[in-house]
């Protein structure tokens, strides 16, 4: 027995016994639920490499699995990993209301966490970006329901996520032979330059990024918001295994200033596009270019950035669920989420539109939700660099915050209806208002989620 | 397989590559896809031994049969056969695919610095396969012949690749990824005839 087959072989199996069962969607979503609480719950309590007693038996679980001379191997550092992904699944699968959402999210959604966990355990290292084409063949399938014609958005995600796989591939190649041509400086600025160009079409960096919002126009919000969520913090994880494991990146390069460039004009610009967007869906795109910009700031603080870092994630797995299960009930309300049909929204729905409303604003980092601290600190952290950094930061988040005040416009506008309607199933209003309520707790009391993405990160970089 | 025969198949993943950007019946472009894994095939027998380079050649007449099987399945309504590329439209793509296959000829030498194993003819047809492919995908909106698209440009890659690393994992991952894009898109094909759950 060893930990890829507990996390990676087993949810893999049961994933594909559950597309057997799309017509009983209650089973499925509460089964994809309770699966992915136990697996993250056995990340937490299974002692790895160490024997153990289990009922009857002793046991030793080992952390890695050979097939064909490659090694998986999910180690005790990786358990952090481990948990934070299955315990995304669950929040996702809990969520998740089978009225409004095709329930395939669940088989496929666990596949999609499995493949994420797979790149990132495998070794070589770079054989990873060939599991994302996998992961980017489950995303479009999981994009597309039965009944739907594919997107373009959705054509164009598949070809990006292909080219970026093929670029991540050769860049690999490219670096292995900088060991042995020690100090060929244009071996390593073409690695460098390819590398780069496979994680920009990856990670939808401008000017790769169109299919974002395309995506969030056409397809189902929740569809969308779980992969984006999911998706681009696999990627993440990918990215920094390949800067702390890599072994082939040269200390002369320096890595911080193309992260912040990065990252600043993805949140700019998604801070631009969040001010003259039109329509709720296509905000779920502008949403997610924030998301990869904090998350390569993040990053461009190295050790002290890895606790944001994954408060960020942990943020956008609430906020962006309690968007897209709001989001998702809406669109059955008004048949479309532009902002023409969703006008005076609130006086309608009230409580549909505050977890839009609120979901938003904690992804801007509006005080006192549970974006703000974390935002804070990373504008704290930038500002440790420079502090004009900050300033361009603060300017670039600036957009989200106007973006928001428009969105509050629309949705207050008086159009005239008196009814109010609480629509949806009683628990799924119950999530709405939990969620709602756990974002606030998030944002006045952010210590608690620092000391836990504290300890993650500690156990990450430590082995 | 000799140089001779490496420049033959060369220029027939050219034509292949070409007539597939050209060609508007799917059960044609199917079959010009088969021919063009043979070329792959021969190719990447270069490189490799015959035993492990036979499985690009499985896997692409898998994913035509994949696409082949789909087509049969779906009405030609859901096809939408009628891709109306008149003339004008077939002159248009056969000179864009003449220009880049005299770029890619004049950047083989070039090429030749990174893909340090490869031959001219590898180099070539690998460099023809992955321009005519990126040309599919820039002329096309419908998801099948985005998916011939991507199926062009991984068999250029395969062909380049394969001159680079010859892990066995590695082989059977891109054959699974090729097999893979073909049932995307059968997927793609069928997905609106599906019954919503």
């Amino acid at each position: 027995m060893s930990t890829p087959i507990i996390w990676l072989l087993l949810p893999l199996l049961l994933s594909l016994v559950g597309l057997f069962f799309t017509r009983r969607r209650l089973l499925l979503k509460w089964s994809g639920t309770s699966i992915s609480l136990l697996l993250g719950l056995s990340a937490v309590i299974i002692p790895i490499n160490q024997k153990f007693n289990f009922l009857l038996w002793e046991l030793n679980i080992s952390d890695q699995l050979l097939i064909f001379g490659r090694r998986f191997i999910l180690s005790p550092s990786d358990q952090p990993a481990v948990i934070l992904i299955f315990l995304s699944g669950f929040i996702w699968f809990l969520i998740l209301d089978p009225e409004h959402v095709p329930v395939q999210c669940v088989p496929l959604g666990l596949t999609s966490l499995v493949l994420i966990l797979t790149t990132y355990s495998v070794e070589p290292l770079f054989y990873g970006a060939i599991f994302f084409a996998f992961l980017a063949l489950v995303s479009v399938v999981l994009l597309t329901p039965p009944g739907s014609t594919p997107t373009p958005g959705v054509l164009r995600f598949l070809i990006f996520q292909i080219l970026g796989m093929l670029f991540i591939l050769f860049a690999a190649w490219l670096a292995s032979w900088i060991d042995i041509n020690a100090g060929n400086q244009y071996l390593l600025q073409s690695s460098m330059l390819l590398l780069g160009l496979g994680f920009a079409f990856l990670l939808a960096i401008f000017p790769f990024m169109s299919w974002l919002a395309m995506i969030g126009e056409k397809n189902h919000s929740f569809l969308v918001a779980f992969v984006y969520s999911n998706y681009f913090f696999g990627i993440i994880l990918f990215g920094i295994r390949f800067i702390l494991e890599g072994g082939w990146l040269s200390p002369d390069v320096n890595i911080q200033l193309p992260l912040q460039a990065t990252g600043l004009l993805m949140l700019g610009t998604g801070g631009i596009l969040a001010v003259f967007t039109r329509h709720l869906g296509r905000l779920t795109g502008v949403i997610a270019m924030g998301y990869i910009g904090r998350m390569l700031l993040s990053i461009s603080l190295f050790l002290n950035g890895f606790p944001i870092l994954f408060a960020v994630v942990i943020i956008h797995i609430l906020a962006l669920g309690l968007w897209s299960l709001s989001l998702s009930i809406l669109r059955e309300l008004s048949g479309e989420l532009s902002y023409q049909k969703i006008e005076g929204g609130w006086w309608q729905w009230p409580l549909v539109t505050s977890g839009i409303v609120l979901g938003y604003y904690c992804l801007a980092g509006l005080p006192p939700l549970a974006g703000f601290p974390i935002y804070w600190a990373l504008g704290s952290g930038l500002s440790g660099i420079s502090f004009s950094l900050a300033l361009v930061y603060a300017a670039a988040s600036s957009g989200y915050i106007i973006g928001g005040l428009r969105l509050i416009s629309v949705l207050a506008k008086n159009s005239g209806e008196e009814f109010v309607l609480l629509p949806g199933r009683p628990f799924y209003r119950y999530v709405i208002l939990v969620l709602m309520l756990g974002l606030i707790l998030l944002g006045i009391f952010p210590g608690f989620l620092l000391e836990i993405t504290e300890s993650i990160s500690t156990v990450l970089v430590s082995f | 397989v000799t140089s001779s025969v490496q420049s033959i198949l060369a220029i027939l993943l050219f034509f292949c590559g070409t007539a597939v950007l050209i060609v508007q019946s799917r059960r044609w472009i199917t079959g010009l896809l088969a021919i063009q894994y043979l070329g792959v095939f021969g190719l990447v027998s270069s490189s490799w031994p015959i035993g492990i380079a036979v499985v690009k050649l499985v896997a692409g007449w898998m994913a035509g049969a994949v696409l082949l099987i789909t087509y049969e399945n779906i009405s030609d309504n859901d096809l939408g056969t009628g891709i109306t590329t008149g003339l004008s439209g077939v002159f248009f793509k056969g000179f864009s695919s003449v220009l880049i296959g005299v770029t890619v000829y004049s950047l083989v030498p070039l090429s030749l610095r990174w893909f340090i194993y490869a031959s001219f003819q590898q180099a070539l047809g690998g460099l023809w396969l992955l321009g005519l492919g990126l040309l599919q995908l820039a002329f096309s909106k419908e998801s099948i012949r985005v998916i011939i698209g991507l199926l062009t440009i991984l068999s250029g890659f395969e062909i380049l690749y394969a001159t680079l690393e010859a892990s066995v994992l590695m082989t059977g991952l891109l054959a699974v990824l090729t097999v893979g894009v073909a049932f995307v898109g059968a997927y793609l094909l069928m997905a609106s005839n599906l019954e919503r759950t």
